[in-house]
């Protein structure tokens, strides 16, 4: 073992990520992502139809990729104060890094208020709408008036409209931003405030532990109704029990990809070299690995239970994902999702390389947009497909070259995402050195 | 009058403390001996890596282990259910897309098979259960679940002497050295 990490070693003032690195990057991403914005505002409303539906599918899926990532490194930072852990204080800034990036994503959430979007992404919202526009003799209550229509589709909905009404959705749409982002505002500022305090002392560490305690079921809440809303509510009639957790297994793995990546890139960049060494890589390697098997664990018992039942109210998700080339996709992602990572990331020495390491977050990354592309992008044919084509009968499966506004519409919420990340990562120290506990994380052994 | 012929185990050393053990470990495996141990009240992190101790093969039957769980499960299922009675529920096909229907008892029989590999090859390759160890014999030795710290170096290593081994434990801190002989034969 090398040499023991003390006091001597750790800078006084902290470590700082060197602001003329990244200047350049961030400027173009922050013209990128508002140029982008802007113009996907005015494209998602002056489109020609088609193409307007396709493309908020598309922000759609970039948005809550992202938003994902940031929701997982909220976990982390959670959990790694809640359960008192001693690993971790190294990393635990770029966690609050990750984490502090979700207040952010409001920006790029903002279009997804516009009705002319919801109208494409969530039937319910234009058939409350509908109803509420259609008869002006029930005062225009949408609710009154699904409670007495003739279609049992409506039923269902009026049943769902305690949940499913448009004012509910908004209030829960800023609660989310709100409740959650203020949570995570409040731990990363104590644990920034520690770093120039000149006795720091353990009152904030203590503070962090107890109100990561009740942060962690708002997390819990706003993971599982963000997902529940903008993603299991692309179609009105599904539902899933296990879709939250679903979601959040997918959050907490990409997170920590993201992580990994990170600490990864510092110390190529020349920083954390005293108090990352490869246990943490190690430790990390864990994470990522039982979280690839947890997915898995998570998305089988979806789908096994759905399956299995073969009840038609639930099956509808898994028929549309099963039918022609979506089925290839769903079976690629068993395979590269889960056995591929699984059987990767078993050996204890690989977790400890570098380079291995950051190929594999890399590549869970990128899985975890094929899987969210999955969970999104199937329903798009047929909310956004014109029945003509296919004479009505058939759904829509595909829509041809709506591939590029995906594309599109991840390199611009990807550069808001870098932006609002590395200007987390510049605004402060880059690990908690006046921690009481980075010593212990410096020489942490597994 | 007994007339036993007692065989040499071999030296018995305490320790001061966790971290005195850990560098005498450290010496010992420098010194290039093969056939010793150390003996602690609780676990001591790192000295696997203070005595040199190589990684252990049983993730390696383990993982056989899995694999064997995960095709014995398949295979059961898959020849029973699909090859010789094919068994149609719910309108389900019966080929190789009915396996999601198997993954449960596929996942059950891998980690039943690994954890079953785990336990018996790890009391395989640690030579247990056996009913007496040699160091039994030594009084102090049961110290080493209360407050002692202990290395024993065995007869049996090549570079073991009578004279240089306790010598040697005498240098690297050792006290109250005992040879201790294995009465078992």
């Amino acid at each position: 073992m090398g040499h023991t990490v003390t006091s001597k070693d750790i800078p006084a003032g902290g470590e700082h990520l060197d602001r003329g690195k990244v200047a350049k990057c961030m400027r173009i991403c922050a013209v990128v992502a508002v140029v982008g914005t802007v113009l996907s505002v005015l494209f998602l409303l002056l489109g020609p139809e088609k193409w307007r539906g396709s493309y908020a599918f598309s922000w759609l899926l970039a948005f809550f990729y992202f938003l994902t990532i940031t929701l997982g490194g909220c976990f982390w930072t959670l959990l790694h104060n809640v359960s008192n852990s001693g690993w971790g204080t190294s990393v635990r800034r770029i966690m609050e890094n990750v984490g502090f990036v979700f207040p952010f994503m409001l920006v790029f959430a903002l279009p997804l208020l516009l009705p002319e979007v919801q109208r494409f992404l969530y039937e319910w919202m234009e058939l409350h709408r509908g109803a509420a526009d259609g008869r002006p003799l029930l005062g225009g209550n949408a609710v009154e008036e699904l409670h007495h229509s003739s279609d049992p589709h409506d039923h269902l909905l009026y049943l769902k409209s305690w949940f499913l009404s448009i004012p509910f959705w908004y209030f829960r749409f800023f609660f989310y931003f709100g409740a959650l982002g203020f949570v995570i505002w409040r731990l990363r500022k104590w644990s920034i405030e520690q770093d120039t305090d000149p006795n720091p002392g353990t009152a904030r560490l203590f503070k962090q532990r107890f109100h990561s305690a009740w942060g962690i079921p708002i997390l819990a809440v706003c993971l599982t109704f963000a997902a529940i809303d903008w993603v299991m509510g692309l179609d009105y009639t599904w539902f899933s029990t296990m879709w939250g957790v679903y979601v959040f297994a997918g959050s907490a793995l990409n997170a920590m990809a993201v992580i990994i990546f990170l600490t990864l890139w510092l110390r190529r960049q020349g920083y954390l070299e005293k108090v990352v060494s490869t246990e943490h890589y190690h430790l990390m390697g864990k994470l990522a690995f039982t979280f690839t098997v947890f997915w898995a664990y998570i998305s089988f018992s979806q789908f096994f239970l759905i399956w299995y039942a073969n009840i038609t109210e639930e099956t509808r998700y898994f028929l549309l994902r099963n039918t022609e080339n979506w089925n290839v996709l769903s079976i690629g992602l068993v395979a590269l999702h889960f056995f591929a990572p699984f059987l990767l990331l078993i050996r204890s020495d690989v977790k400890k390389k570098p380079g291995f390491m950051l190929f594999m977050s890399c590549y869970l990354l990128s899985l975890h947009l094929l899987d969210v592309y999955h969970m999104i992008i199937p329903e798009r044919g047929p909310s956004v497909g014109m029945a003509a084509e296919t004479m009505g009968h058939e759904p829509v499966l595909w829509i041809g070259g709506a591939w590029l506004l995906d594309i599109v519409a991840l390199v611009i919420i990807g550069c808001g995402f870098l932006y609002f990340l590395l200007r987390n990562l510049t605004s402060a120290a880059l690990y908690p050195h006046r921690d009481p506990r980075i010593l212990e994380s410096a020489n942490v052994h597994n | 009058m007994s007339t036993t012929v007692k065989r040499v185990y071999g030296y018995l050393a305490e320790f001061e403390s966790a971290s005195a053990l850990y560098k005498a470990a450290e010496k010992v495996r420098d010194a290039g001996y093969r056939k010793w141990d150390c003996f602690t009240p609780y676990p001591v992190h790192g000295l696997d890596a203070a005595m040199g101790v190589k990684r252990s093969i049983l993730p390696y039957f383990v993982f056989c282990g899995g694999l064997t769980g995960f095709l014995t499960a398949f295979l059961l299922a898959y020849i029973t259910q699909v090859g010789i009675y094919p068994t149609v529920v719910q309108a389900k096909p019966a080929n190789i897309f009915t396996v999601p229907a198997f993954f449960p008892i596929m996942f059950e029989l891998t980690v039943l098979f690994s954890g079953f590999t785990a336990l018996f090859g790890l009391l395989g390759l640690c030579q247990l259960p056996r009913l007496n160890h040699p160091l039994f014999a030594s009084r102090q030795f049961a110290r080493t679940t209360d407050d002692g710290f202990f290395i024993a170096i065995e007869a049996r290593d090549p570079k073991f002497s009578a004279e240089g081994t306790k010598g040697f434990l005498d240098e690297i801190g050792g006290g109250s050295i005992e040879l201790v002989e294995d009465e078992s034969r």
